[in-house]
């Protein structure tokens, strides 16, 4: 939710605590940039930064959707099976002669029908997302198996792996553009759409909200089905990176989404976040995997340090972020 | 008799503010003591002195003999006095037996290790039970308790921490009559046992058939201690309230029916859980319907089910002569029919947005289709609405990007009054709307609340405070155990008629006619 106060004319301290509370995430970014560039000056290179945001368009994709279950202070852990059961889905569509456009499509729509299952069992039984969620992980995880009998499926169409992993004009990645085009929608939605907007009022007091007059069954629906949609899409980018369809694509990706969220900045407890701050989030945790590979380190150290990392920004934000109490 | 407690000349003030004003109460052995008050008058402040919550700024307090400067909430329970508050304190998850002595568990020494000795426990707790006429076994889980067999329970616990003074804050407030009945029977019991009983209760006639004695407090002060063979209840009334108060804005009252066209009509509503029933009224346009009553008494609950945000059973609502449907506030928002609630952080405002973004919902919802999800936001033309109710309610903040948190109590609330302006409405409710709110911001809101009215809008207003409601109110209705006891223009209403309607319910026109026939 952007802010027009003029900064300027506070003191100092509050000077830090607004920008800090505006900018840390870039900042963190920025400083890790800065500091591989320093270690291995190749890590700077136009080249890279593009390998990076082609490395880590899966996490951000997921983390999009993501955010809108953590937005509402809830969870969608689904969203790794959701990945793999629409890749599955759209694979073995394509398989059937279905034109990939149209097998791509229908693997989004699969997803969005999780997610609106998901939404659908939340407000139904009135659990928490936590527990739903982990249901349905399961559920979906297991359906994704029984369709493709726990084999992988090829992606037959060369043309959809060409066109999706492939890069425009042989640079920029179509991962990145269909970031980008994903992002400018959800931007719009969460700045300029009632219903966006509404989603934060839920996130922050769903019991005004219900006395404001908005359908908190209705948005709870759409903010999961949102979820399941950019989850499908990152199944949709990964078996055209890989060549197949694995039914056990995405296990355990759901950390890394709900990570680049909270690096984002995005408050666990619902209502506060903005989406480039949690694309800025997935960049991060793509940096860090590529910065560590390419200065030497061995993957065990990246797990300890996107660890270490996602307690700190947390921490980081619970001293000088909004609800810090300065 | 033994006096057990005697609370000598207390004084409390909050930040300066004389919430009690040299009171002195005292409690004897085996009596049950009936504190009395309309709200705010000090009962609970006094009692939670008593408990060693709070501290008197002047006063002391003397307890089986020894006196106590600063007494301590140890020291308070470990001089047997209990008090049992109005929202049970009782750990739901747990059983009976753990609940009574949660806190001071029984052990026994096995090869020298300490260990919960649940035989003692268990019999202890059957011998409590039975003392307080609950037939449950002690391994119930508290859950499972209706609220008359919980409250046993919290009397057991009492007992069993050898309690002399049990104080009972408005125990009857959710209770049906046969297990008013069967609490009075224990509570009796316990009297003759020797224990003493404060009890607090707004029900006049509950008052004279248990209390031995009764303390009137009034705006802090004690008004006297009578013993309740000299009782009646137009003197309990008259005692607690007797103030000399008529308003200035008495004189802009009219009475509107007749003259002005009905708004809202409601007739035989009945809500699902029976909180209310069989209510039945009409909003005039441009006058303010005062709602009375005790808290409790269905009034909150009406106006929820009015509003959507209750499930009804029964009953019609028309908003001039169309018959509405409303199941949920959007139905409501979109008729126009807005409701300020009573808890301004829990029901009101969005503690993650800006002023101006709590006021824009509420236009942003109304004009919105398909339950608040369809339609587009713009954010100049948001900033201009905001910033022109902050002008105009002159709510204090730094700017309009301020998050409303930041806010005090009186801004806040204009704050949610904005929002209704922006969105505009035929029928407004106001639950409690000056809660907690200065005195300054209190006049703002009546004004407006006028304004509203002379505007041509219905306005219900929901308020505990006698003086406030007969300030503001054309007509008043009074609430009482769920029902409306009586609807009185505001030039007939006395203040002793409104606590006589709320006390008594139904039977206040009998009380009526009787204390007439008398002299």
């Amino acid at each position: 939710m952007s802010e027009t106060t003029s900064v300027w004319q506070r003191s100092n301290r509050d000077k830090f605590t607004i920008l800090w509370g505006r900018y840390s995430t870039v900042a963190i970014l920025v400083l890790m940039i800065a500091v591989f560039s320093l270690v291995e000056p190749i890590f700077m290179s136009g080249r890279n930064m593009l390998q990076i945001v082609d490395q880590g368009s899966v996490t951000i994709l997921l983390a999009c959707g993501e955010f809108f279950a953590i937005l509402l202070a809830g969870i969608d852990l689904s969203v790794g099976s959701v990945m793999a059961l629409s890749g599955v889905i759209t694979a073995q569509l394509i398989g059937t002669g279905l034109p990939w456009p149209m097998a791509m499509l229908m693997g989004v729509l699969s997803g969005g029908l999780a997610g609106f299952l998901n939404g659908l069992l939340i407000s139904a039984t009135k659990l928490p997302p936590f527990i739903i969620t982990l249901g349905t992980m399961a559920i979906l995880r297991g359906t994704t198996w029984v369709l493709s009998n726990a084999r992988a499926v090829p992606v037959s169409n060369a043309m959809y792996s060409r066109v999706i992993s492939g890069r425009l004009f042989t640079v920029v990645p179509t991962s990145l553009i269909l970031i980008l085009i994903l992002a400018g929608f959800l931007i719009f939605f969460t700045t300029r759409t009632k219903a966006g907007r509404n989603l934060y009022a839920m996130g922050g007091n769903p019991q005004a909200a219900w006395y404001a007059g908005i359908n908190i069954t209705r948005h709870t629906l759409l903010a999961f089905t949102i979820s399941g949609i950019c989850a499908a899409l990152a199944g949709a980018v990964n078996i055209a990176r890989l060549g197949s369809a694995e039914p056990n694509a995405g296990t355990g990706y759901e950390t890394y989404a709900i990570a680049a969220v909270i690096i984002g900045g995005t408050s666990f407890f619902g209502g506060e976040g903005v989406i480039w701050k949690v694309l800025v989030g997935g960049l991060i945790i793509a940096t860090i995997n590529n910065g560590l590979n390419m200065v030497g380190v061995s993957a065990y150290y990246q797990q300890i340090a996107m660890g270490a990392l996602i307690i700190l920004a947390v921490t980081l934000d619970r001293f000088f972020g909004p609800r810090s109490g300065r | 008799m033994e006096c057990l407690v005697s609370m000598d000349h207390i004084t409390k003030e909050f930040s300066g503010v004389p919430a009690l004003r040299d009171i002195s109460f005292e409690i004897q052995a085996g009596e049950i003591h009936a504190l009395l008050g309309e709200n705010g008058a000090g009962k609970s402040t006094l009692m939670k002195i008593l408990s060693g919550a709070y501290t008197p700024t002047s006063g002391s307090i003397a307890i089986n003999g020894d006196t106590y400067n600063h007494l301590t909430t140890k020291q308070s329970a470990d001089a047997g006095i209990s008090i049992i508050y109005q929202e049970l304190s009782l750990v739901p998850q747990l059983s009976i037996l753990e609940n009574i002595f949660v806190g001071r568990l029984l052990t026994t020494k096995v090869f020298g290790v300490s260990v919960l000795d649940y035989p003692a426990m268990r019999a202890r707790s059957r011998e409590l039970l039975e003392m307080v006429g609950l037939n449950r076994s002690p391994n119930t889980v508290v859950r499972a308790l209706s609220i008359s067999e919980k409250q046993l329970v919290e009397i057991a616990k009492s007992l069993a921490f050898g309690a002399r003074v049990i104080v009972m804050d408005e125990p009857t407030s959710s209770l049906v009559e046969e297990e008013v009945d069967r609490l009075f029977t224990i509570v009796g019991r316990l009297r003759d046992n020797g224990t003493a009983v404060v009890f607090i209760s707004h029900k006049l006639n509950e008052v004279m058939a248990l209390a031995d004695r009764v303390t009137i407090l009034k705006d802090g002060a004690a008004v006297g201690t009578l013993p309740i063979g000299e009782c009646t209840i137009d003197l309990l009334v008259q005692l607690m309230v007797g103030r000399e108060l008529k308003s200035k804005y008495l004189s802009n009252h009219a009475d509107m029916r007749g003259s002005a066209e009905p708004v809202l009509e409601v007739s035989n509503l009945t809500r699902s859980d029976g909180k209310v029933r069989d209510i039945s009224f009409t909003l005039y346009a441009g006058e303010i319907l005062g709602v009375s009553g005790l808290v409790g008494a269905g009034r909150t609950e009406l106006m929820a089910a009015i509003y959507g945000a209750a499930p009804k059973r029964s009953g019609v609502i028309t908003l001039k002569g169309r018959t509405l449907k409303i199941r949920r506030p959007y139905d409501a928002i979109k008729v126009g029919i807005a409701m300020v609630t009573e808890d301004r952080k829990g029901t009101g405002f969005f503690h993650n947005f800006s002023v101006s973004q709590n006021i824009a919902i509420g236009q942003d919802v109304k004009s919105s289709f398909w339950g608040g999800l369809g339609g587009l936001i713009n954010p100049r033309n948001q900033q201009h609405r905001a910033q022109e109710q902050v002008l105009d309610l002159s709510i204090k903040c730094r700017d309009i990007h301020q998050r409303i948190i930041e806010l005090s109590g009186g801004n806040q609330q204009k704050v949610l009054l904005g929002r209704q302006l922006t969105a505009g409405c035929e029928v407004i409710i106001f639950d409690e709307p000056t809660k907690g709110i200065d005195v300054g911001t209190k006049s703002a809101i009546y004004t407006l609340m006028r304004d509203l009215a002379d505007a041509g809008v219905g306005v219900l207003v929901v308020s505990s405070e006698l003086p406030e409601i007969m300030a503001i109110s054309d007509r008043i209705m009074v609430f009482s155990e769920g029902r409306i006891a009586t609807v009185m223009p505001v030039v007939e209403a006395t203040e002793e008629k409104l606590v006589r309607a709320a006390a008594l319910g139904s039977a206040w026109d009998k009380g009526t006619q009787q204390s007439e026939e008398q002299p």
